[in-house]
């Protein structure tokens, strides 16, 4: 198998387990763990393989094209860091898995606890093998995911769902920031490739993006590694099972950070910007992390704080920019991971077996597990910085390199002093936490009585503590060739030359390690026996990052619900009113950019009459906006009139047939309106207390009227600068030019309506059928609520006048009521329909047509109904309207099919002139034949609307509903 | 023969609206019993549309071998694409409806034949070439959404919701028309191409305002800041299948729409509208997720999520470029399975009686209620917060790179800090579930066209969604590349 395949192979393992162990049944515990471990040390055992290959300084690239339009591709890399790092993740892995069969109680789901391990397992090693920018941010924000799952993992626990929830905000945050970032240093360097943005250091640190850019990454790598001031999330997680401690905030999570800082480092630093941000952060993450850790009085608390000491050492050594920082930083990463894992082992024996991590109870312990505490002693004194473990060796670089700073900024003469200081806190917390646990009486009022751990548990803080002591006492033969392949696949030919020998002779960084261990111990002298009384950490004690995060997130959650309060509602008329507001801004700053000019065109001379016409016409709408809401039957009046003041601008405008078509339309629609208006429930009359209308009514409606008015003039100032301009090029001209030759007719309207596009005109009466057949079989079983159909007023007057008086009977004023106008009505009957006749007939060539012509006729029916009453007109008259549809419809579409008898395209025309006595000359157009259908269509339709209506007067009306409790009345005004 | 040519291009439309009239002849004549039938018959129709247009998507057909009469329609890969996925959603509505709607009473023969008659206006609206032909397919979709929201008919909320859509939505459809006049009379065409080729020159103030009031309108219908407010009330109102398929299928076309009409008409002059653009997707990735903080309602909740998503698709939109366009379509298809997802995990959240539940608070503890159920919801939230591995980490990063790489860092940047906004109701719905004690309401049954959906959305979203992704992304890349085709 190829070393690619491998790579991949190594990557896919965790997952695979992961998968694996969520399927296993909730009681398997050793099966998962078993496996777990086993595929911990398969994937180890192939990782180690590489090491021939990487000792060459070589990098091995795997690349699959995923999107190469998107210049992404799945690339994985194994550098000689990465390497390093991966064998890192792997192997404390395995020996947390090791712990974890022991540590994890029997009663918990300990699968699911497997396969989240490994799923986080791998999304670190997916950090770390990536070779592409975007893949590390996908792998990245999956460790966020799966160390929530991990923290979370006790769900039951209050304190571990809100550290999980923390975490995972505060890593999300970091991971998006970071997603943009790594998308900006792609299109900065042309490329998401790792060893193609590596090779354009140069190129990055000079554009123009670069600090954006630096901020996201390091805002992304800092919330990660816990650095100040997002350092409040990693105490939090601690609530989770120690395996996940151990391994979280050693190897793994916290690291991805110093991993990304340390493996974009080529490319990043160097720049003043840099120094100044990493090596600040790092310094305050230190000092704060450290003096913290001091005043804690839970086992897992002091180490998480310093961790968090840790790990701004080693962002400040990545800070500095100088090679051997960089050297000191990786070698601390690796030291660090093996120290502070078998510390929280350590510590989660020592709360497996007494029941507590309260300093404050822990005593005397050594006498209870003495090889527990032995090795917590050699980790701790790692941490401590003690010399002939790895732990001091590294901090001997990093205070050498706090002495060679040179930046020429004040950070210069500090960094010593604040490094010595640190390391001093560093001594003084390892040593409370060992004299503290191990040490003085033994304990009183533990939960459980204090033993040794089982072998097999302890076996995995050897294997750590070994190392320590190894790699502190020869490291040259131990760590010292895997860190030069580390350091040279990173660095390259800028490796400088370092040396790991523990004896450097007398030098600075010599005398502050002593200064710090002397410093140390006799600050524990002096103040220790103090610290268990403390409850807050002096001077930072305030600093409570957690507060700081609740409350902000407090803060969000009100602000948000407030700003969502004000800016939305659920009433209609508001949101009408924003749409229209925001479309009026929107025109409004159009008109600001773009000025205000008309066209060249002729613009309209203003008559006065046409003027008053038209103010006329305005006010009626206005009016009739206005009485909407409180007398319909007003605003239907109204309406009419701005309707007949448009049908007059048309005949004023010499559009006769627009203006015909246009009043009859206006009103049979009013009438129909007006049938219908009845059934709508009346609307009560407006009333205010003290019988004024309160101002704040008065100013919504005001600015109610000025918002329509503006939106009004707007968009007819818009209609009118585009009226004025030029016309588009359309088919007016064709239809003009061709009307009279192509149709046979002089009324342009009427040849496109029955013969240019004829077709429409076809779909459009059909349209008309199906309206009318839809509002007769909605209105066929409606019957109108009892309050609806009550007698007028008057005619109850009336009835009550006749009921009174002896020589009367009942109804008999109403049946005379308007007796005149009725008999008009009927005799104009015959008038009207050969009127509409004429219409039809003459359509072709004059104003008219079968559309006016059956709208006429319509209206002569409908005066019919109006004057007579329903029950005698049907007496008399028998239209049978679905006929006269069906009849209309048939006459369409067959005139349009006997074109295809003379072989022309469907609805072609034929036409010519008949002369007959009397009448003179007659046009004779197939069209016409096209033409009645069209009347006797729209004859069919409103007669069918008008009879659904009609009907409602002689039905008996639904019985009133049953008496119960009212329903609340929707707000329809809403505000008031 | 032209003619014929043409036919063969809206060959799925013309499927769509025969099937359309038979089912209602169907309806009419057999009654509601028939309504069952119907939605599997008007299922197969879709389905079948759906295998004519794929072969044209995966061939990135575009050009002028897509443009049926004489440039009115464009059957090309970008609308194929887009009708991929109305399709899809619209069949998830098909689906999930009848047993809501038949436990509410509701279930109607017109059901199926109003989602198709939507679908067609749909599948006219993404292949408009020409304003008139976007007026049409946008009102046929409308006036058949404004029907569902009102379906049950029974219920207030629901004909609250179909009165407020359709008012509101009339409202927005006139400024639109206003805006389509103005353009024509200032360019003088309402072919799509024509007027790109007009404004090629520089767009006059009255183009622009003509510009600006179809963006309006079109933002109403995608339900983008500051016109999202109908959209929390007629989600909260309409039926839960009827919100799912609006949350779904019209948001695709209406984006799908816009960015013909931004990219294809006015793609000569992008700076006229990235502002309008930039402004409306940080006001909705905002909004959206602000508002969704405060909710207890689920589907509202939801509504704002979509309202924020919406904001993520304009960012793509904002970028004005083919890659844009491309990570659009591909967040859309994420979009579409994220959403689809989470509603019928929620028509899936019942009492024992059966009835529907809708509050956060009754998802509590659902994970030791029904597992399975809990973890597909939780798929769906980190997948709706972009958290990897799910799928919608994939869409906001391609969404992301495009802004990038066409200079909108600043966009990019805002977007980001307001999806981490957005980042914590999602994580708060599954803490809910996961970490809350179980309120044990959650108990009805669910059937299995629930569960198959729900399960294939989840798969889809999951991270097996990656596998496609390559196969996925060249697609919509394709399909994005016939937006700039000059046919």
């Amino acid at each position: 198998m190829s070393d690619a395949r491998l790579l991949i192979l190594v990557l896919a393992l965790p997952f695979l387990g992961s998968i694996l162990a969520a399927f296993l049944p909730t009681r398997a515990r050793n099966a998962a763990s078993f496996m777990a471990g086993l595929i911990g040390l398969i994937a180890s055992a192939l990782l180690l393989s590489f090491y021939s290959t990487l000792a060459t300084g070589q990098t091995v690239r795997h690349v699959a094209p995923w999107l190469p339009s998107l210049g992404l591709d799945f690339t994985l890399r194994l550098s000689g860091f990465t390497w390093l790092f991966a064998l890192l993740v792997l192997g404390i892995g395995t020996l947390v898995v090791l712990y974890a069969r022991y540590y994890m109680s029997e009663e918990d789901p300990v699968p699911r606890f497997f396969s989240f391990l490994l799923a986080f397992m791998g999304s670190m090693l997916g950090v770390v093998l990536s070779g592409n920018l975007i893949q590390i941010v996908f792998f990245w924000e999956m460790t966020s995911l799966f160390s929530f799952l991990l923290i979370g993992y006790w769900h039951h626990n209050q304190s571990a769902r809100d550290g999980a929830r923390i975490a995972l905000i505060v890593t999300c945050l970091g991971g998006v920031c970071l997603l943009v970032g790594m998308l900006l240093l792609g299109h900065i360097a042309g490329s998401y490739d790792l060893d193609v943005v590596l090779g354009r250091g140069d190129i990055v640190r000079a554009h123009a993006l670069y600090l954006p850019m630096l901020i996201l990454i390091l805002i992304g790598a800092f919330t990660k590694s816990a650095q100040f001031p997002f350092q409040f999330w990693l105490p939090h997680a601690m609530s989770a099972p120690t395996p996940v401690s151990a391994y979280l905030h050693s190897a793994t999570m916290v690291k991805a950070g110093i991993f990304l800082l340390i493996l974009l480092w080529p490319v990043l630093a160097g720049t003043q910007i840099w120094y100044l941000i990493v090596v600040t952060i790092g310094l305050a993450t230190l000092l704060v992390g450290a003096w913290s850790a001091i005043f804690q009085h839970d086992l897992k608390g002091l180490l998480a704080y310093s961790t968090i000491s840790h790990l701004g050492l080693i962002t400040l050594l990545l800070g500095l920019g100088s090679p051997l920082g960089l050297v000191a930083a990786i070698f601390h990463t690796v030291n660090h991971a093996t120290f502070k894992a078998s510390l929280f082992m350590a510590a989660g024996i020592i709360d497996h077996e007494t029941g507590t991590r309260d300093l404050r109870k822990l005593s005397g312990l050594m006498k209870f597990m003495p090889i527990t505490a032995t090795l917590a002693m050699v980790a701790a004194a790692a941490m401590a910085g003690v010399p002939l473990l790895n732990g001091f060796l590294s901090k001997e670089m990093f205070l050498a390199e706090a002495l060679e700073s040179q930046s020429g900024t004040l950070l210069d003469w500090a960094l010593p002093i604040l490094a010595t200081l640190a390391s001093m806190f560093s001594v003084l917390y390892s040593i409370r936490f060992i004299h503290q646990t191990f040490f003085g009486p033994p304990p009183v009022d533990l939960p459980h009585t204090p033993h040794e751990a089982p072998h097999w548990m302890r076996l995995p803080i050897e294997i750590l503590v070994l190392a320590c002591l190894v790699v502190g006492i020869i490291p040259t033969l131990t760590i010292g060739p895997l860190l030069q392949i580390a350091v040279r696949s990173v660095l390259g030919d800028r490796t400088p030359d370092y040396s790991l020998a523990i004896w450097h002779g007398f030098n600075m960084p010599l005398l502050m390690s002593v200064i710090a261990l002397v410093g140390g111990v006799l600050l524990y002298r002096r103040f220790g026996g103090r610290l268990n009384a403390m409850t807050n950490s002096p001077f930072i004690g305030r600093l409570k990052g957690r507060r700081t995060f609740e409350t902000v997130l407090a803060a969000l959650i009100d602000g948000a619900s407030a700003l969502h309060r004000m800016v939305s509602t659920k009433r209609l008329q508001v949101q009408l009113r924003i749409l229209i507001v925001v479309t009026l801004a929107a025109g409004s700053i159009g008109f600001l950019t773009y000025g205000y000019s008309v066209g060249n065109g002729p613009t309209i001379m203003l008559d006065p009459i046409f003027a008053v016409l038209w103010i006329l016409g305005g006010a009626s709408a206005i009016g009739a906006a206005v009485q909407a809401k409180f007398h319909r039957l007003a605003a239907l009046a109204m309406v009419g009139v701005a309707g007949l003041s448009t049908c007059i601008s048309f005949i004023w405008l010499s559009a006769p047939d627009l203006g015909l078509t246009q009043l009859l339309v206006e009103s049979i629609t009013l009438v129909l309106m007006l049938l219908g208006l009845r059934w709508l429930p009346q609307r009560l009359p407006e009333f205010w207390p003290g019988g004024r209308t309160p101002f704040n009514v008065r100013l919504r409606r005001g600015g109610d009227i000025l918002i329509a008015v503006a939106a009004g003039l707007g968009a007819a100032a818009i209609a009118y600068a585009m009226m004025t301009r030029p016309e588009p090029e359309g088919i007016s001209r064709f239809f003009l030019e061709q009307a009279y030759h192509g149709g046979g007719g002089t009324n342009v309207v009427n040849v496109i309506l029955v013969d240019f596009r004829s077709f429409d005109t076809l779909g459009e009466i059909t349209v008309l059928a199906i309206v009318a057949l839809t509002v007769f079989s909605l209105l066929r079983r409606f019957r109108p609520a009892a309050e609806s159909v009550e007698l007028p007023v008057q005619q109850k007057v009336q009835n009550a006048f006749d009921a009174g008086r002896e020589d009367r009977e009942h109804g008999d004023t109403a049946a005379h009521y308007l007796l005149v106008p009725r008999v008009i009505m009927e005799w104009m009957f015959p008038i009207i329909l050969t009127c509409a006749l004429y219409f039809l007939i003459r359509g072709h060539d004059l104003p008219g047509g079968g559309f006016a012509g059956g709208v006429t006729a319509s209206i002569a029916i409908l005066l019919l109904y109006m004057a007579s009453g329903t029950r005698s007109v049907e007496a008399r008259l028998n239209i049978q309207p679905v006929r006269w549809i069906s009849v209309g419809l048939m006459f369409a579409v067959l005139t349009g099919m006997a074109a295809w008898l003379a072989g022309y395209p469907l609805l072609s025309t034929y036409f010519s002139y008949l002369e007959l006595p009397l009448i003179g000359d007659m046009p004779v157009a197939s069209a016409l034949l096209f033409d009645i259908g069209v009347f006797s269509v729209v004859v069919g339709t409103t007669a069918l609307i008008l009879i659904a209506l009609a009907h409602q007067s002689i039905r008996t009306p639904r019985a009133p509903k049953p008496e119960k409790a009212p329903d609340k009345i929707p707000d329809m005004e809403g505000d008031t | 023969m032209e003619l014929q040519a043409s036919l063969s291009l809206i060959a799925p439309e013309i499927v769509l609206s025969l099937s359309a009239l038979a089912l209602l002849l169907i309806g009419a004549w057999g009654g509601d019993k028939t309504a069952r039938m119907n939605s599997i018959a008007a299922c197969i129709a879709i389905a079948f549309c759906f295998a004519i247009v794929a072969p044209r998507v995966c061939a990135g057909v575009g050009g002028p071998d897509a443009v049926a009469f004489f440039g009115q329609f464009k059957a090309d890969a970008f609308s194929g694409f887009a009708k991929l996925l109305i399709y899809a959603g619209s069949v998830a509505a098909l689906l999930i409806a009848p047993n809501y709607l038949e436990r509410v009473g509701a279930m109607r023969a017109e059901y199926p034949v109003l989602v198709i008659l939507a679908t067609l206006g749909m599948s006219i609206m993404v292949s408009a070439g020409d304003l008139l032909t976007l007026y049409i397919g946008l009102e046929l979709n409308s006036l058949a959404a404004y029907v569902l929201a009102a379906f049950v008919r029974s219920d207030s909320r629901s004909a609250e919701a179909g009165l407020k859509y359709f008012v509101l939505g009339a409202l927005a459809s006139g400024i639109l028309l206003f805006g389509m006049s103005l353009t024509y009379g200032f360019t003088g065409t309402t072919n799509f191409n024509a007027i790109s080729t007009v404004v090629a020159g520089g767009l006059s103030g009255g183009a622009m305002f003509g510009l600006i009031f179809m963006l309006v309108g079109l933002a109403f219908k995608i339900s983008a800041v500051p016109f999202h407010m109908w959209t929390p009330d007629v989600y909260e109102g309409a039926p839960t299948p009827v919100t799912a398929f609006f949350a779904s299928a019209p948001k695709v076309a209406a984006v799908a729409l816009l960015a013909r009409v931004a990219l294809e008409a006015f793609g000569t002059q992008v700076d006229a509208w990235r502002q309008v653009v930039v402004f409306a997707a940080l006001a909705s990735i905002i909004v959206g997720a602000l508002g969704a903080i405060g909710q207890k309602n689920i589907k509202r909740l939801l509504a704002y999520s979509s309202i924020n998503n919406v904001g993520f698709i304009l960012v793509g939109l904002a970028a004005g470029t083919a890659q844009g366009a491309a990570s659009m379509l591909l967040y859309l298809a994420v979009y579409v399975a994220m959403t689809v997802g989470s509603f019928v995990a929620l028509l899936m959240l019942k009492n024992e009686n059966g009835d529907q539940l809708e509050s956060i608070s009754d998802l509590s503890g659902l994970r030791s209620v029904s597992p399975v159920l809990a973890f597909c919801l939780m798929s769906m939230m980190f997948s709706l917060a972009g958290i990897p591995p799910f799928l919608g980490f994939w869409a906001k990063l391609v969404v992301f790179q495009a802004a990038v790489d066409a200079n909108l860092v600043v966009l990019a940047l805002l977007a980001i800090a307001a999806s981490v906004i957005g980042a914590f109701y999602y994580i708060k719905i599954v803490k809910v579930m996961f970490f809350d004690q179980p309120s044990g309401v959650v108990l009805g049954k669910s059937d299995g066209v629930h569960w198959a959906l729900l399960i294939i959305s989840t798969l889809v979203i999951s991270p097996l969604g990656y596998l496609a992704t390559s196969w996925f992304g060249d697609l919509a890349q394709r399909a994005a590349a016939t937006l700039f085709l000059l046919s």
